[in-house]
């Protein structure tokens, strides 16, 4: 990926032709059907339909967890289809932040060591390290939950301690996937404030994947699957 | 990915799951302790056999007439200077001993038995067992003292005792039977009966006289450590042209046998339990890594190489199996010093004896075999962890993730 990595682009993510098929019981279920999608930097965008209707294989596609049968994908001016297994992981850990629905904390780490991680497996040095993630974990208002583990925390705590961990190396894409399927509407909320917050101070692209009408409501761009098409791409 | 991150995760996630984990390292504990006391028992038993048929009147290395093993008798001899000694350049050696060795019939007035007679001279039987067998009566007071000493079996069997007169006939140097009257001095305990009821002694002198010829059958010599012997042995081998010299492992097959074999025999007995263990650290470390495929699954998606998760169940299931050896050979040679007095295998004497061995046995730790069972249980521990490591990199992030 070295001739295109450090190539800036309008667009974080340039999708063009995406298809993907995956065999259900031996059966083909086309899950995307040539999908046409750029997304430019310092949107926040969602992307939303029924069940199957395809968004979050177009995030996990976008995200490098999974390939396209046909099209091309480039984050960040880089061409995914082109990159192995250990390059998608490098790109994964240094451009793109995901937040998982069930928040994917590591149990056996505190709050601030899961920040740290991610700049652990970067090779970020330790007082370095420590200084931003406390840093980040006061920018979301959880700095006093540092030391706490995942389990001593609340459902909305931990997807806050997961999107510092998202952010923390300020990446050029945050990927959502149904960030606000475990929690109540005041923590969505809240949390849906600390997104918008993010997007707008820090210029970070955001992209969700999401059922909750709440976050569409939130983001500046809605785009609509259905079928595993693009039915709907309005901004608002 | 930094080590110390794995090393701290790894330990965490061994400390997440304390009761299968701690049952996993019990098994381990004892697995590795078992070992260390069995292997401890078995080199016993090894030096057993070893000290037991150099001290048979074997020695390290003997000086035999050729033909000597295939016909013993006393026409099979050869001279030697009553103070002869080891060649300049040999190996330093604990002693030696000059013998007339012969076969006999002892005859009582109850009883006649086959025998071999030997000849000692006592100042130089420090090297073999008649030095440290327990004495009824006297022992012999010189090389030219013409009383015997008899087991205690042979004793029994003939129905005689302490100061009773036995004869003797053998065959003299000239070809012709010898008879000849003997006054027990003593009667010796050794350990095997089978010892007690062949050997029968008397003053070299005396057999000397007896067979007509001031010669001898053998010259035995003990070394401090057996690692010299075969520099003695090729010194003497220059020194005593013309005759045989063999180690103790020629002269004694059978013993030579078990001692090999009891060195394979610490090894198998490790893979044994050590190998059943494994099943059970493989199964334990599968569970585990199943029970969070969905984190694996996260911590690839965020970023970290597969290389990474598979040194990270590697360092769990080393972690386990250091502590566990660690403990485990702790224990193990807790058990091997409380039994520092010994096992005493007294009630089964006989099946003991026919293997050669004494009936206390001593277990003997060697810091090699310990340094093995440690590198060998580590080294097993990393082999078992790789099957669970691939089973978590074999799944895909997203796979990982839906689960």
């Amino acid at each position: 990926m070295s001739d295109v990595a450090n190539r800036r682009t309008a667009h974080v993510v340039d999708c063009a032709g995406v298809s993907r098929t995956y065999q259900e019981d031996a059966v083909p279920v086309q899950a995307l059907r040539d999908v046409d999608f750029q997304f430019s930097r310092g949107e926040f965008a969602s992307l939303s339909g029924p069940s199957g209707s395809g968004k979050s294989t177009l995030l996990n596609l976008i995200g490098g967890l999974d390939r396209a049968d046909e099209g091309a994908i480039a984050v960040d001016g880089v061409a995914l289809n082109r990159l192995s297994e250990s390059e998608l992981s490098d790109l994964r850990l240094r451009r793109i932040g995901f937040v998982f629905q069930s928040y994917n904390l590591i149990p056996v780490l505190s709050a601030q060591e899961n920040v740290e991680f991610i700049m652990q497996l970067q090779g970020v040095a330790r007082g370095e390290r420590a200084e931003q993630a406390v840093e980040c974990l006061a920018s979301l208002g959880i700095a006093e939950l540092a030391r706490r583990r995942p389990g001593e925390l609340s459902g909305g705590q931990q997807q806050r301690v997961a999107i510092a961990r998202a952010i923390v190396t300020d990446p050029v894409l945050l990927l959502a996937d149904e960030p606000s399927a475990n929690l109540d509407s005041g923590t969505t909320e809240e949390l849906l404030k600390l997104l918008r917050r993010l997007n707008h101070e820090r210029g970070i692209s955001i992209l969700t994947a999401t059922h909750d009408p709440m976050v569409m409501s939130y983001a500046k761009r809605r785009v609509v699957l259905r079928d595993g098409a693009i039915v709907e791409d309005s901004a608002h | 990915m930094p080590i110390k991150l794995l090393l701290q995760m790894s330990l965490r996630n061994i400390l997440r799951h304390r009761r299968r984990n701690g049952m996993m390292l019990a098994a381990v504990v004892v697995a590795v302790a078992a070992v260390v006391l069995m292997n401890s028992m078995i080199r016993g038993m090894q030096q057993d056999m070893a000290d037991a048929a150099v001290e048979n009147l074997v020695g390290h290395v003997k000086v035999l007439a050729p033909g000597y093993r295939d016909d013993p008798g006393i026409a099979r001899n050869f001279a030697l200077a009553g103070d002869w000694r080891p060649p300049d350049g040999a190996p330093e050696v604990a002693g030696w001993a000059m013998r007339v060795r012969v076969p006999a019939v002892i005859m009582s007035e109850r009883g006649t038995r086959g025998i071999q007679f030997v000849g000692v001279n006592p100042a130089q039987e420090g090297i073999s067992f008649l030095s440290s067998a327990r004495m009824v009566g006297e022992s012999l007071k010189d090389a030219s003292d013409g009383r015997i000493i008899i087991g205690q079996a042979l004793a029994e069997q003939l129905e005689t005792g302490l100061g009773r007169r036995l004869v003797i006939i053998t065959q003299g140097a000239d070809g012709l039977n010898r008879e000849a009257g003997f006054r027990i001095a003593g009667l010796y305990d050794a350990d095997g009966e089978g010892m007690e009821g062949f050997f029968v002694f008397t003053g070299v002198g005396a057999l000397q006289e007896m067979v007509g010829a001031e010669v001898f059958t053998e010259l035995s010599i003990r070394l401090h450590e057996e690692p010299a012997l075969f520099a003695l042995k090729d010194a003497l081998v220059e020194v005593f042209t013309g005759l045989e010299v063999l180690d103790w492992r020629e002269l004694e097959p059978q013993a030579a046998a078990m001692f090999v074999f009891a060195d394979a025999a610490v090894l198998i007995w490790f893979f044994v339990m050590m190998g059943a263990l494994v099943f059970g650290l493989v199964n334990t470390l599968v569970t585990s890594v199943m029970e969070r495929i969905r984190e694996l699954g996260m911590l690839r998606a965020v970023g970290m190489r597969p290389r990474s998760v598979v040194a990270q169940v590697v360092i769990e299931s080393s972690a386990l199996m250091l502590i566990g050896v660690a403990v485990g050979i702790a224990l193990g040679l807790a058990a091997v010093f409380a039994m520092g007095d010994g096992l005493d295998l007294s009630l089964w004497s006989e099946g003991v004896e026919s293997f050669g061995m004494r009936t206390l046995l001593r277990p003997v730790p060697l810091v090699d075999d310990v340094l093995l069972i440690a590198l060998l249980s580590l080294g097993l521990g990393v082999v078992a962890s790789l099957y669970p490591a691939w089973r978590a990199i074999k799944v895909k992030p997203l796979e990982a993730l839906r689960r």
